[in-house]
This record gives C-alpha cells, structure tokens and sequence, in this order.
C-alpha cells in the first residue's frame, strides 16, 4: 500500500513537475540576439555542438565569441571594468569574479534563481554539487567579499577541474615505481624514476609566475602540512605563508620541483605539464584531472589508457588530502542590455540535459551536477576501461574537493607574489628569508 | 593708406591649416592619451573598484620605495643597452659584409631580413621552444660542442642572456640595413683617394667610413633603445619577466601590477618612469647623433 501511494505521489509530483516545465515559456525573448564569449575550450566546444536547438526552442539568435586563453582573460577584463555591453554571457572562473563583483561588474543571479517566470521548474539548481555552489555564493561591500552561504550568487557552474595526481602506468610499471602519497614520497619517486630512466622527467606541474601555479599543487598539498593562503585573525586575515607549517612545506616542496620537474618547470603552464604526460616524457603530474581524461579517450593520443589518477599527495605525517578546484562558470555581463535572454542561454547550457550530453561527448569532464554522476550512460562512459580508475578517484576526492583559496577582493596580488616567490626558492632563495619578505609584501597589501 | 590683403595669399594660409588639421588631430589624441595615463598614475584606480580618488605622487612614493621597482629599472636598462649594443656591433660586421661585393653576402642579403617582418610574440614562442633545456634544439646543437643542459630562460643567471640574444637575433638585421645604406652613401672617390695614399683596410674603415657612418648607427640605435626600452612582447611571450623577477623589465612589471593585479594607477605609473627612461636615453642619443652629423659635415 505504502509502494502505492509512494508511487502516486511521484507519478503526480513528475506529472506536476512536467506540467509545469511545459508551461515554461521557453520563448519569451523571441528575437533578442546575445553574445556569449568564453575560452576556446572543450567545455565552449560542448555547448557550440548544440547551439542551433537552443535558437530553435527560443528564437534567441546566440554569437559566441571564442578567444584562446591567454587573449581571452585580457579581453574580459577589460569589457567589464570599461562597462561594456557588447558581451551579454561570460565564461569565468571564481577567482577573477571576486575581483570585479564588488564594482557590480556580473549580474547577480539569485533572484533569477527564484522567479518561476524567468527558471525552468525542471532547473534544479540545488543539483550542482555543493562546494561548486557555495563557492560561488559570496555577498559584497566596497571592495570586500563577504563569504557567506546566504549570499548572492554570481555564476552557474558549467564543469569543473579538481586536481589529483595523474601518472603514466606503463612508465611506473616499466621502471617498477610504486605510486606516491605523500609529497617526501613523491620526491623519492622521482629519484628512484630518474635513476632508472634519465631520459624520462619524473614529475611534471605548473611553475609560471602567475597565480595558477598555486592553484593546482601548491595550496592543496599544503592542506595536509596544516596551512592554507590566509589565516582568519580577530579582525581580519593574514597571511599564513610565513608559519612554520609553511616553511615545512615550502622545503618538502622546492626539494620537490628540483628532484622531480623538468629546467623549463619555471616557464611550464599547463600546455608544457599535459604535453609532457601525453607524450610519454612525463611519469607523473598533478594538475587537473580532466587533462588525464581526455587523454586517455581512444585515439586522442598516444598516452591512451596510459593515465591513471591518485589523489594529490600529502604532507607525511597527514593522510588527509585536499583538492583544489578551478570551476568554468557562466555569468552574465552586469553591462549587459539583454539580461533575460542570457539567463535563458545559462540555464540551457547548464541544464541536466547539456550536462550529461557534454560529458558523454567526452568534452564536459567533469561535469558539474551530481545527478550527471549517477546516470547510467556517464558512469558506462566514464568506466571505459582507457579510462582506468578515473570515475573511482573523482568519486573519492571529490569529497575532499573544494575552494582552497581565500575569497578576497585583490585576490590575484597575493597569489601571483607566491608564484613568483616560488621561483626565487626553486632557484635557490633561502626559503624561510624569501617567505618572510613575501608575508610582508601581502600585509603591505592587506593593511 | 590702407593696406589691402591678398585674397589669393588669406586662400593660401587657410589651405594649409585645413591640410594641417588630421595630423593636428591625431598629434593632440595622442598628447591627450599620454596626459590622460599621466593623469591616472596620480589615483589609486583598480579595475574591479568603483571609486577612484586622486592621490598625487602616492604611486611614485610606493614604487620607489621598493627595491623590486629598481630592479625592474635596471633589467630594463641591461636589457635595452646590451641588445643594442650587441645589435650595433654584429649589425655593423653584416652591412659590411654586404657592402664588399661577395657573392654570397648579396644572395643572402634578403634572408637576413626575415626575422624583421615575423611578429614579436611568434618569435618569442619559436625561441621558446627552441629554448626548451631538455627538448629544445639548441641545447642538441651545444652538445655536438660539450655543452650540456643549458638553462636559457630556466633559470635566473641565464634568463636575461637569453631574452638579450633573442632581440639581437631579431633587430640586428634593422641596424644592418641602416647601417649598409650609410656604406652606400659613402663616395667611391673617398675610399679610392685614401686607398691610392697608401691607406690599409683597417685604417679606411676606421678613419673613414666609420666616422661616416657613425650617424646612421646612432639613428638605428635611437629607434632600436626605443623599442627596446619598452619592450614587452619578447621578455612576456618567453619568462614572462621571470624566473623570480630576473627578466622583469618595467613594461612587462607594469602589465601584471595594472592587468594582473588590477592597480591600474600603479602600473600606469611604472610606464611613465618607462617613457622617462626612453626620453632620457633619446635625448642622450640624439645629441650625439647630432654631434657625430657635424663631425662628418
């Protein structure tokens, strides 16, 4: 009896659910045309494959405007902080959102979220995971980001990164390495993979003077040593970069880069850190877990069914790890003159449907809804033997996934000074000196 | 007696102002855009930030309290002064190469010019890969001569090196044809005169030709410190004005403190020390250009 009327209940609240999603009008902003700009990039790829059923469904005429990485960043700052309308949705990530929010540069997306007339009752917002929602829920003041789980919400997650530590299976196996878990390990590795094979480089991450270098090792190995980019004070934060816990990590981490990464690390974005995994020159890298995926898929390289994944090592005496993420977003320019028609455009590209769609496809990895993660056709996808454990080890890192980073306005000075620092003490900068002088250039910033 | 004007001249006068008045135009956008950045270098504009207060030399005060600005001042002006030195000494051996006659200097006299007409930022990324300590041709070439895993733009003593030797390689060409044309301009009858009074090679090029050529060189090398000095694509596409801060030169520090790090009226500021450093070095050069020009009339 209880079955009965479970199922009724459900058959009515789908029924009602379906009304209600056919009820949505679909075509309110017929004839408005938008410009979405984004990355040239497998997630813009994704969305361009079915661009012309979005035209269909709603009238609204849709340019996109793919730029490559380096350009695309510059040009975004720029549309926005000069006020200009000309990009209706953005591709962006949290990081540089915290540093044009509080000049009300993104339009904030909270109450289109509530208004049944402007969101799809079919949306379902809350199914995005977690941390990528709340990481993107923030309110401001002047110059301030307030974290706060209330907050406004300023971009709808369209798939994300989370790093792990990726490695080459024939390699390890061939030279009889065993994987690492802990960065001191990880070093020990590197030696023993250097020893049996000179011609092979050990270990592969970013070393650019820019703030991407931290997000992918750095701050999340440095978790685990018991430290982070800031620590909260009784009226503020400070920069946690000169405690001890920090120094230790810095040491375990410059040994590291100068066991295990290549000359050219300083120079390495992460062009250089994927090429050297696909090529097989490469035994190992941490970065996000996406570029091992789309490597392994049949054909794409000769790394295929090659990459394994594990999660980001630790400091020895911690097991705890913690990943990082870097989350492609859409948000819709505050500039913009067709703020609805761009919602529509949101809300379709991230849609259940688009999701699972772009992830199928083998571009949308990872994509950013859980219930993506539990549809059968991903999990047979995703569970293809070329791609080795990826499905397991997202599953299990993904619960020690999250923002690492303090939200701040200015966020960039900080981290760029760290990536820079970082530099001086692979080269051989005395690394409690040069993290002392760096600490007081972020207070400098900080006061 | 009332003087009467000539229409024909007033027609004249106007005729010419009217010519005049793009260039006036497009001379007074770029004077009104250089105090427009002025302007912004005296506030504490940051993208992101809706506020924007006037704050007099606060910009200045801060960068030249830190020793990373003198820094970028002197990595700008190693960077600048070596490449144009290095540009006018193997730009001046190549326009006299050219300028003797043999037959394989004249057939490849259009080659050298290639790196010329190649965009900046593609040659910083042909280095780069080149440059490549482990992958990187030119590190397989130093090995047939025992030269094994030079850094290049790796690491911070060799980083500078690096940069310095990809602007040669891509300006010299500029200072030879300058340099060849002043060759071409020198009278036959001169060097035929001196060579019949008994004057050797050595002595021609040095008594003569060269202090004849002496102002085509400082003009390349006016254009070229110019350019250098301001220098952006090549030291960002390769370091990015690292490793640390070793190739960091003002331009590129100017671009992440204003792009990157969002203080735009600080970054402003570093790039008008960095037209004061062009200025300064201009002036500098184009006296002695004047003085080298009265020597040889």
């Amino acid at each position: 009896m209880l079955r009965i009327l479970a199922l009724t209940s459900l058959s009515v609240a789908i029924a009602g659910s379906t009304a209600l999603a056919d009820e949505f009008d679909w075509r309110k902003y017929e004839g408005a045309e938008i410009t979405w700009a984004y990355d040239i990039h497998p997630y813009a790829d994704a969305v361009v494959a079915h661009l012309d059923e979005f035209e269909e469904m709603t009238g609204i005429k849709v340019t996109p405007e793919l730029y490559p990485d380096d350009t695309y960043w510059g040009k975004l700052n720029i549309q926005l902080s000069t006020g200009s309308p000309d990009w209706d949705i953005v591709g962006t990530g949290i990081q540089p959102a915290w540093d044009v929010t509080p000049a009300g540069q993104l339009a904030p997306l909270k109450g289109l979220l509530a208004d049944p007339s402007m969101t799809n009752p079919d949306y379902d917002y809350d199914d995005f995971f977690p941390a990528l929602t709340r990481a993107w829920t923030w309110d401001i003041a002047e110059e301030e980001i307030i974290d706060t789980a209330d907050g406004e919400v300023w971009g709808i997650p369209h798939a994300f990164e989370n790093m792990q530590l990726m490695y080459r299976t024939d390699i390890l196996d061939r030279l009889g390495v065993e994987v690492p878990n802990t960065l001191p390990g990880l070093t020990e590795a590197c030696k023993a993979i250097r020893a049996a094979d000179p011609n092979i480089t050990p270990m592969a991450v970013r070393g650019v003077r820019f703030w991407s270098s931290i997000h992918t090792a750095p701050i999340s190995i440095a978790q685990s040593y018991g430290f982070s980019d800031f620590v909260t004070t009784g009226d503020g934060i400070d920069t946690a970069l000169d405690t001890p816990e920090s120094i230790r990590f810095h040491r375990d981490y410059v040994d590291m880069i100068q066991n295990c990464a290549p000359d050219s690390w300083a120079n390495d974005n992460w062009y250089q850190v994927v090429d050297g995994l696909s090529t097989g020159k490469t035994a190992m890298a941490v970065d996000a877990n996406m570029f091992g995926f789309w490597n392994n898929i049949e054909g794409a390289s000769d790394a295929s069914g090659k990459i394994a994944f594990a999660p980001p090592p630790t400091s020895p005496d911690n097991p705890e790890y913690a990943s990082n993420i870097w989350i492609w977003s859409l948000a819709i320019n505050n500039a913009s003159e067709n703020k609805g028609a761009a919602w529509y455009f949101i809300q379709w590209a991230t849609s259940k449907e688009m999701n699972i769609r772009g992830a199928t496809a083998g571009k949308l990895v990872n994509p950013s809804r859980s219930s993506a993660w539990q549809a059968q056709e991903w999990i047979d996808y995703a569970n293809q033997p070329e791609f080795n454990n990826f499905y397991d080890t997202f599953n299990a890192v993904q619960e020690k996934t999250r923002l690492l980073f303090t939200p701040r306005y200015g966020f960039g000075t900080a981290m760029n000074a760290w990536a820079v620092a970082m530099q001086d003490m692979v080269g051989g900068a005395d690394i409690e000196e040069r993290l002392s002088e760096l600490s007081e250039e972020i207070r400098e910033e900080l006061n | 007696m009332a003087v009467r004007k000539n229409p024909r001249k007033k027609k004249t006068t106007l005729f010419l102002w009217v010519s005049l008045l793009p260039a006036i135009l497009i001379l007074g956008g770029f004077i009104l855009l250089f105090v427009w950045g002025f302007y912004q270098s005296l506030t504490d504009l940051r993208f992101g930030r809706a506020r924007v207060d006037f704050e007099g030399l606060r910009n200045y005060d801060y960068l030249f309290g830190r020793s990373r600005f003198w820094d970028s001042i002197r990595a700008t002006a190693v960077y600048a002064f070596t490449a144009v030195a290095f540009e006018a000494a193997i730009g001046l051996a190549l326009a006299k190469l050219f300028n003797s006659g043999v037959v394989l200097a004249r057939w490849f006299r259009p080659a050298i010019l290639l790196p010329l007409v190649l965009p900046p930022l593609s040659v910083a990324l042909m280095w780069t890969t080149m440059m490549n300590p482990e992958t990187g041709v030119l590190n397989y070439f130093l090995s047939f001569v025992g030269i094994e895993g030079f850094t290049w733009t790796s690491k911070a003593n060799s980083a500078m090196f690096a940069v310095v030797f990809i602007d040669v390689w891509t300006f010299t060409p500029f200072f030879a044809l300058i340099v060849f044309a002043g060759l071409r301009g020198i009278s036959p009858e001169i060097i035929e005169g001196a060579r019949i009074n008994g004057a050797k090679a050595w002595g021609i090029f040095w008594r003569i030709e060269l202090p004849m050529i002496l102002p085509y060189i400082l003009l390349a090398a006016l254009f070229r410190l110019i350019d250098s000095l301001n220098q952006f694509d090549i030291i960002f596409g390769t370091t990015q004005g690292g490793p640390g801060n070793a190739t960091d030169v003002l331009s590129v520090s100017a671009y992440f403190t204003a792009f990157q790090n969002l203080y735009f009226g600080r970054g402003a500021a570093m790039m008008v020390v960095n037209w004061l450093m062009v200025l300064i070095s201009a002036i500098f050069v184009v006296r002695l250009w004047q003085y080298a020009r009265n020597r040889v009339s």
